[in-house]
């Protein structure tokens, strides 16, 4: 049986803020082993890396799925921002030419056209500074954690204990 | 025959990924006929210098989403190598086993989601799903059994955790492989009836041919269909060189069209991927696999690249069949419990396995105390890139009768024949709100 919620935390942690998503879920799972989430049980935390359309299987029977991704929405470097997938249209055109070009965005049509995508979805998206071959987050991103955590353990109705 | 036709394709999906399509064509002379890829050169050999030898596959297997475990193995072999490691049988069984899982969890995605769609007429999978539904649950259900048999082999769909150099940090249960074995038996069928659908509408699949040379592992003892072991062989009837003598098979240069680096061995390009190890190594398929390349009329010596995607059928059906007997013989010798013990040293080890997508090299160099100080890596992609731009240079003069719209897909089915990786680092949102 399948955890109801999952939160995943997507990007690729040798390209500085592009693995804001990955770093973040190793976070919450430090606070998991250490009991600092309750209620850990019923979440399973995923490091979704930039496996893409592999995505839909990890989405299939769940209730609820947060999305964590580095998202460049036109704000400051930094922000983090919370929507749902109707409140955006993406701006990635896909050529189809590789199986590396992945939208989530297309990820979650086709899990809804399967009818397995969970009722709720939930993306946090948070905005970049550097985006280059570095295998640490921005100084900007670094001094942001503990805020992001808190964010995002809000949304799944938990309180963020990382005293 | 077409006067003027002007065709642009940019794929510019992420941030340093491009690969692009660019043909003008004026009172029916070709003036230029290109793939260009643009892609900013990519500093994962500059990375792991100075890391540990233990550190490396974790770092390189996030060179990619698709090939992790294709990577992680690669890389694993080299140091390996440098380090004058041997591992065991058992460890030897179950790597093999991790990698047929990518390769049918890639093969089917490939043929599935970028293939099929083109067969059938439609953009992309997800108008498909509504056109052929049974279809594409079956390719879902066959790619999500290809996941969980990653999580079992792997400790996660992608970038695995449970190699290490030496031997594996965590093995599966034999009840755990006996469930892996059922579930794979099962799925024969299903992959059969995949295989009858692409068949179905596989004349629509462009009858081009273009001689080429064909790059591949071949394993001879024992002879194997081999995605792991072996040496490097040419169709052309060269080979087999060492892995460790790779980069004299790539002969990597730069070319002007492209930041990626291009490869040639004896003519002015080559071909990797399931077609070449098929050219290579076809008789040696399972019964399973024979039959689907059968069923298509594949043969040795093929020389269509749109029947690459026919090759990934024959090789789903293979790595199933032959993984079937793998566990067999896991089960038989019993699992065992292995500790590695590793003692660093300075030292020069390659590594090569097939990832779906063609063959992969990786090499590196340590120091006394088993810190990098060098990297090469050379992936299946850049060693087709000089192939495709020859394609180019044939198909559209014979397919420009199609006009602008015609050779402007028949030219991205032939891109996506290689079922390239292109750019496949970054995978971030681009969005802009509507509510």
């Amino acid at each position: 049986m399948e955890k109801e919620t999952i939160v995943i935390g997507l990007g690729n942690p040798l390209m500085a803020d592009e693995g804001i998503g990955v770093v973040l879920i190793e976070q919450m799972e430090t606070l998991a082993r250490e009991g600092k989430i309750p209620g850990a049980d019923r979440i399973q935390l995923y490091d979704g890396g930039t496996g893409g359309i592999n995505l839909l299987h990890v989405l299939a029977g769940r209730r609820k799925a947060v999305l964590i991704d580095c998202a460049r929405m036109g704000t400051e470097p930094g922000t983090i921002r919370r929507f749902t997938p109707d409140q955006v249209q993406t701006v990635k055109q896909l050529a189809h030419l590789s199986l590396h070009e992945v939208d989530i965005l297309k990820v979650l049509d086709i899990s809804r056209q399967l009818g397995e995508c969970p009722e709720e979805v939930v993306f946090f998206g948070i905005e970049p500074l550097e985006i280059r071959q570095q295998m640490s987050l921005s100084a900007l991103l670094e001094t942001q954690i503990p805020c992001f955590l808190q964010t995002i353990l809000r949304e799944i109705s938990l309180p963020a204990d990382s005293s | 025959m077409s006067a003027n036709i002007q065709i642009n394709v940019h794929h510019v999906t992420r941030l340093e990924g491009h690969g692009n399509i660019v043909v003008n064509i004026r009172n029916g002379t070709i003036e230029k006929c290109q793939w260009q890829v643009p892609e900013a050169p990519r500093f994962f050999e500059a990375m792991v210098r100075g890391r540990r030898w233990d550190d490396i596959q974790t770092i390189v297997s996030r060179i990619c989403g698709i090939c992790s475990i294709t990577h992680s193995l690669a890389s694993t072999k080299a140091v390996e190598d440098a380090l004058g490691l041997q591992v065991s049988e058992q460890t030897d069984m179950l790597r093999i086993l991790m990698h047929y899982s990518e390769q049918l969890q890639s093969h089917t995605l490939h043929v599935g989601y970028l293939v099929a769609p083109d067969l059938f007429g439609e953009k992309s999978v997800v108008p498909l799903v509504g056109k052929a539904p049974d279809a594409v649950k079956k390719i879902i259900k066959a790619h999500r059994i290809a996941n969980q048999w990653s999580d079992l082999l792997a400790g996660r769909t992608t970038h695995p955790v449970t190699l290490t150099p030496g031997g594996m940090t965590k093995i599966p249960t034999a009840q755990e492989l006996k469930d892996l074995q059922k579930t794979l038996k099962e799925a024969v069928p299903d992959l059969v009836a995949i295989c009858e659908v692409v068949h179905s509408v596989a004349n629509r699949m462009p009858a081009f041919e273009r001689p080429t040379e064909y790059i591949s592992l071949r394993q001879d003892n024992p002879p194997t269909y081999t995605f792991y072991h072996g040496d490097i062989v040419s169709s052309d009837g060269y080979g087999p060189v060492h892995i460790r003598d790779w980069e004299s098979v790539a002969n990597e240069y730069v070319s002007p069209q492209s930041t990626a680096k291009w490869c040639r061995w004896h003519r002015d390009s080559y071909a990797v991927g399931a077609l070449a190890r098929f050219n290579n190594n076809g008789h040696l398929l399972s019964p399973l696999g024979k039959k689907v390349a059968d069923m298509f009329g594949l043969k040795k010596g093929c020389c269509n690249p749109f029947m690459n995607n026919v090759a990934q059928l024959a090789e789903a059906a293979h790595v199933v069949e032959t993984s079937i007997e793998l566990i067999d013989k896991l089960l038989t010798k019993g699992l065992k419990d292995e500790k590695v013990k590793v003692t660093p040293r300075a030292g020069r080890g390659s590594g090569c396995v097939e990832a779906p997508r063609g063959i992969l090299f990786h090499t590196y160099e340590f120091n006394k105390k088993g810190e990098c100080i060098a990297a090469n890596i050379c992936i299946p992609t850049n060693q087709n890139h000089a192939n495709i731009q020859k394609d180019f240079e044939k198909f559209v003069p014979e397919y420009m009768h199609l006009g602008e719209e015609g050779l402007r897909h028949g030219m991205e089915m032939l891109v996506r024949s290689y079922d390239p990786c292109i750019s496949c680092s970054t995978h971030m949102l681009n969005v802009t709100f509507v509510k």
